[in-house]
């Protein structure tokens, strides 16, 4: 289950649909900033395959004018740990 | 599939540890922010602000209703972020309701009061709080010395948190002398303490909430618990689901949610209820299903006064003469309630009263009867206590698991602070002023000279504002409460708060139409921001700790007391440090109730349990009382004993029915009914700052029949002025909404201070025991 | 992988001995007269279901439907469904034939699955506003685009219960769509034993604009 964090930038003045699509998004969640055109965005997908669907999605839009990453965990790097325990 | 502890922890903790990263991938991406854009800043953020992400849980009882909800708080790092059910909490069994579950958001809006306001050339100003203090404290002995001592008076709350309430009682009573001490419960149950009086000699249910887990039957005397006490009346749901031998009977003056639910809703005119009971009781006798062994035993016929007024003018003066009666004479009484001539004044059928009567006879099933607001809002409030008592009394249905006369309250300690310690006019701590015995063991306790106590009560609540109005009272001290909406036919007593010569002081956590009209703000510290106990509707007593510091100069109801006592001379009697004073004052408080029949639980078992009831003695609750098999105060030997009243009998009560202060005449055609809903609590000062109650209601209405909404010309959302005597309001009408009025009665909630609708009510109240009636008064509609 | 799904295999045939259960009929309380019993959004259906429903069905869970097969029957959120199985030419569309099965719930052999249940069986004229799908493609390609269903675990505080993101309109009883067999996994209640919903989830429609408080003096 990977959590992510982003730095995402709009293009010029789509600001606001940026907010709107972000927000619309599964397993996405954002901190507009008060004073700039940046937002944060969280990212936390249950497995490996949705994670990649929500990053072909994200690359999608057109709102979007750059993502830089400024956070990953993902549970299943995690040594020792087992696959699967978080199917139930 | 229900999953195990272990797994459900496991869950918990996984969530618990996303949550965390999930901040930490937040915070990173934060600070990364903060690195390359400097000056940027993240509003939405703060909520996190200085949270950990780790959660540990704290006991409190629910901040709202009288049930009394054993709730754990989610703490994180000096902040409350979280709420679950207590699981520990006979109460609620771990289950809350969605008021409960965001309570912790009530403490968190934005416009908090966290500094003391003066008002200077009309003004309001902060000033440190010592200032304000100050300034109260000479306030009071400038007033007192100019207009003698009944010119100070204090106005309180059920709200109120045990030891707020025996300061101010010892402040007031036992060091300055007035009985001008009054509490909003006066407004929410002093009617089910006459009623508890008058029947049994002593205050507080017999039964408690266990009885939902043994009755068969379930009648709701005007009572919507369903919104109003819905963690009860999802565990009567659950019980009638799983017993299948369980019915619910909805017996109200409008259709509700708790109609919905019930297996048959029975509607009465206002103020019939009165009637009703009485025919409830002719069928008993009538049908034989009188349980003679125990009426024989344990019962008394009484009568007192009729035709006894409404109070609707000032001065008004009331005292009940009880004069013993036959069970002959009680039967004839009961001539006038058939079920046939009963029909005819309350509209509901005599065969529907039969039914009713048939629930309560029949001898195999248990019986619980609920009330609160309908019963105890009513201008002949004590009578329908006595009323539904008698049906109780006459089938023996009483003090046993399951059968049960059912008083609920409305506010977290409006048992415990108002009722238990006696912040009423007449009351003190034990007994009432009136009581030489009572006053002595008041001054030894206290520490103060027996005539300080003043043997003649001064106002009940109503006679209080009036007084302000009148100017007899020129100073008021207001704490926990909102009267400036609550108060029936407000505009008088907003316009007396508001003349020149009067003083008021205002403890508050959020602005209100109270706080507009006040001279001094306090910014009071709320709930779990301070030690404290409340008591609930079952008896109860519950202890929170300081779970979060209370904001900016905000400071506990109790200590503002305290801080002005020993300002005006009083340090001997209020000598206790700010570290320990809560348990001291318990302590102290608990002298009162030693013995028996009223035992409290020390201070040390309070902070290890989520509630404890009283009488607790030898180490143990208990849950029936009267009853030899649960309460150890039962002496007599017998099956019962009812040792409040002096015969050790409990009284049934030749009550008539009259009509109700003002009724829909040619003018004034329409009932008009007040009341609450589910999301908010009282005034809504707490609960609409909480999103997502202000978001699922955010203003009030007006409830209209669909026919007659039709007849006016108005469909949903349309404007409706409503018109009275007093005064109007103009609110959006809503027609099949959250309840049904029947044709002829309008419903407003009143938590709304955009729409005033106590501006209309009538400040018409019991003549026994004090308590306006905020369901009934006459006016008339137009569309806005 | 076989394991899992031999336990689903059993799991569905215990699940199969509920199918006699089904979701309890509407008996309408012995209201008072004149009054409408679609007052408070129609509410009054939870307590009937809730109470005629046995607790072991509604406890059941068969993992059936999941959310997104859910909206993939949708056009928007809160349309109503497509009907997703055959239905033959002969059926006579007639409401008793729908009825039968979405009513009452329980276990159907031939999809070998279990039934969803309609919060509105009131409303009889299924074929009013669900249609089967008889053909793939489409006539022209749409641009139609909607608005994203409303996000699950929308929950004020943590472990806060969440509120009712949708509309009540026809669907005002919840206990169909959210407990039982056939109820949709991701929002599934694990906790049917009290039946007052409304005591906890009150209605912020995710859709609605929010109105501000702003105190006057």
């Amino acid at each position: 289950m990977p959590i992510f964090s982003y730095l995402v930038i709009p293009k010029a003045g789509a600001i606001d649909t940026l907010h709107a699509e972000l927000t619309a998004l599964p397993w996405c969640e954002i901190i507009p900033a008060d004073n700039k055109e940046i937002v944060i965005l969280v990212t936390d997908t249950p497995d490996a395959a949705t994670e990649k669907k929500l990053q072909e999605r994200l690359k999608e839009l057109d709102s979007l004018q750059s993502m830089s990453m400024t956070f990953g965990h993902n549970d299943e790097d995690q040594p020792g740990k087992q696959r699967g325990d978080y199917e139930a | 599939m229900m999953k195990t502890n272990q797994e459900n922890n496991e869950v918990i903790m996984k969530l618990d540890r996303r949550a965390f990263i999930k901040s930490a991938a937040a915070s990173s991406a934060i600070a990364t922010a903060a690195a390359i854009f400097p000056g940027i800043s993240f509003a939405e953020w703060k909520k996190q602000e200085g949270a950990s992400g780790m959660i540990t849980w704290k006991k409190a009882p629910c901040r709202f209703c009288g049930t009394g909800c054993g709730v754990l708080i989610g703490v994180s790092g000096d902040r409350a972020v979280a709420v679950k059910g207590d699981p520990n909490c006979s109460v609620n069994k771990g289950l809350c309701c969605v008021k409960g579950y965001h309570s912790v958001q009530a403490l968190y809006g934005k416009d908090r009061l966290t500094k003391a306001k003066v008002r200077r050339n009309g003004e309001m100003v902060e000033v440190p709080i010592k200032e304000a203090l100050d300034i109260i404290a000479a306030k009071m002995k400038d007033t007192m010395a100019k207009h003698g001592k009944d010119s100070v008076a204090m106005y309180g709350s059920g709200q109120w948190t045990i030891p707020d309430g025996y300061v101010a009682s010892k402040l007031f009573k036992g060091c300055l002398g007035t009985n001008n001490l009054e509490a909003n419960a006066r407004l929410c149950m002093s009617s089910a303490v006459t009623g508890f009086m008058t029947s049994f000699g002593i205050d507080e249910p017999m039964g408690c909430y266990e009885d939902i887990d043994y009755a068969n039957v379930f009648v709701t005397w005007g009572n919507n618990m369903a919104e109003m006490h819905p963690v009860l009346f999802s565990r009567m749901l659950a019980n009638r689901k799983r017993r299948n031998n369980v019915e619910i009977i909805d017996f109200a003056t409008r259709t509700t949610r708790t109609s919905q639910a019930a297996d048959r809703s029975i509607l009465f005119r206002p103020q019939t209820d009165l009637a009703v009971a009485n025919a409830i009781c002719y069928e008993i006798i009538h049908n034989n299903w009188v349980n003679w062994d125990f009426l024989n035993t344990h019962v008394s016929f009484h009568k007192g006064k009729t035709d006894i007024g409404y109070g609707t003018e000032d001065h008004f003066a009331f005292t009940d003469k009880e004069e013993p009666i036959n069970f002959e004479e009680y039967k004839k009484f009961l001539e006038d309630y058939t079920p046939e001539k009963v029909e005819k004044i309350s509209g509901v059928s005599a065969r529907d009263i039969k039914y009713m009567a048939s629930l309560y006879g029949d001898p195999t099933k248990k019986v619980t009867s609920f009330w609160c607001m309908g019963m105890n809002q009513h201008t002949r409030g004590t009578w329908i206590q006595n009323l539904v008592y008698n049906i109780h009394l006459l089938t023996g249905k009483i003090s046993t698991p399951g059968n049960s006369p059912f008083s609920l309250t409305g506010q977290p300690s409006a048992c415990g602070t108002v009722r238990e310690v006696g912040t009423l006019t007449h009351a003190l701590p034990h007994g009432g002023v009136a009581n030489e015995h009572d006053r002595e063991m008041a001054a030894k306790i206290w520490d103060v000279p027996v005539s300080n106590i003043d043997p003649k009560p001064t106002y009940h609540t109503v006679e209080m504002f009036r007084a302000l109005d009148r100017g007899d009272i020129k100073f008021m001290w207001i704490q926990v409460t909102n009267p400036m909406v609550t108060m029936p036919n407000l505009n008088r007593y907003r316009q007396g708060a508001l003349k020149d010569d009067r003083f008021i002081v205002v403890s508050e956590v959020y602005p209100t139409p109270t706080t507009d009209v006040a001279d001094v703000i306090l910014p009071a510290a709320m709930w779990v921001e301070q030690e404290g106990m409340f008591g609930n509707s079952e008896r109860r007593t519950q202890h929170f700790a300081q779970i979060v510091p209370p904001p900016g100069e905000a400071m506990s109801d109790t200590w503002q007391l305290i801080e002005v006592a020993r300002r005006l001379g009083f340090e001997k009697q209020f000598p206790w440090s700010e570290e320990e004073h809560i348990g001291k004052i318990w302590e102290e408080y608990r002298r009162f109730h030693e013995g028996p029949k009223h035992n409290m639980a020390p201070y040390t078992v309070l902070l290890e349990r989520p509630g404890v009831m009283w009488p607790f003695v030898d180490g143990k609750e208990t849950r029936w009382r009267f009853n030899p098999k649960h309460d150890p105060a039962c002496t007599n030997g017998k099956d019962f004993d009812f040792y409040g009243k002096a015969d050790n009998k409990a009284w049934i009560w030749a009550r008539p029915y009259e009509p109700a202060a003002e009724s829909p005449d040619a003018e004034y055609n329409f009932w008009l009914n007040t009341g609450r809903v589910i999301e908010h609590f009282h005034t809504g000062s707490m609960t609409r700052r909480v999103p997502v109650l202000h978001q699922a209601m955010p203003s009030s209405y007006v409830e209209l029949n669909p026919e007659d909404a039709a007849g006016l010309g108005v469909i949903n959302g349309e404007m409706v002025k409503i018109i009275s005597r007093r005064g109007s309001v103009t609110m959006p009408a809503s027609i099949n909404g959250r309840g049904v009025p029947p044709r002829g009665m309008v419903f407003v909630p009143f938590f709304d201070e955009s729409y005033l609708i106590n501006e209309v009510t009538l400040d018409a109240f019991c003549p026994i025991s004090k308590q306006p009636d905020y369901k009934k008064c006459a006016v008339r509609l137009e569309k806005a | 992988m076989k394991k899992a799904a031999d336990k689903i295999g059993k799991r569905t045939l215990a699940l199969a001995a509920l199918c006699l259960l089904g979701v309890g009929g509407l008996d309408l309380a012995m209201a008072a007269p004149d009054i409408p019993h679609t007052f408070d959004a129609g509410g009054e259906k939870i307590f009937r279901s809730y109470n005629a429903t046995p607790q072991e069905y509604m406890a059941a869970d068969s993992g059936n439907r999941n959310l997104m097969g859910f909206y993939e029957l949708r056009q928007y959120p809160g349309s109503p469904p497509r009907i997703p199985h055959a239905v033959a030419q002969s059926f006579s569309e007639q409401p008793d034939n729908c009825l039968s099965c979405h009513a009452k719930g329980g276990y159907n052999a031939e999809l070998d699955r279990f039934v969803p249940v309609t919060p509105h069986p009131e409303n009889e004229l299924c074929t009013q506003c669900h249609v089967p799908q008889r053909q793939e493609g489409l006539f022209v390609e749409t641009n139609w685009q909607s608005i994203n269903p409303p996000k699950l675990g929308r929950s004020f505080l943590a472990g806060s219960p969440p509120p009712i993101p949708h509309s009540l309109q026809l669907r005002e009883n919840c206990i169909p769509c959210h407990t039982g067999p056939a109820a949709v996994t991701e929002i599934r209640v694990e906790h049917s034993s009290r039946g007052n919903c409304r005591q906890c989830h009150v209605p912020v429609i995710s859709t609605d604009p929010r109105l501000e408080f702003v105190r006057k003096q």
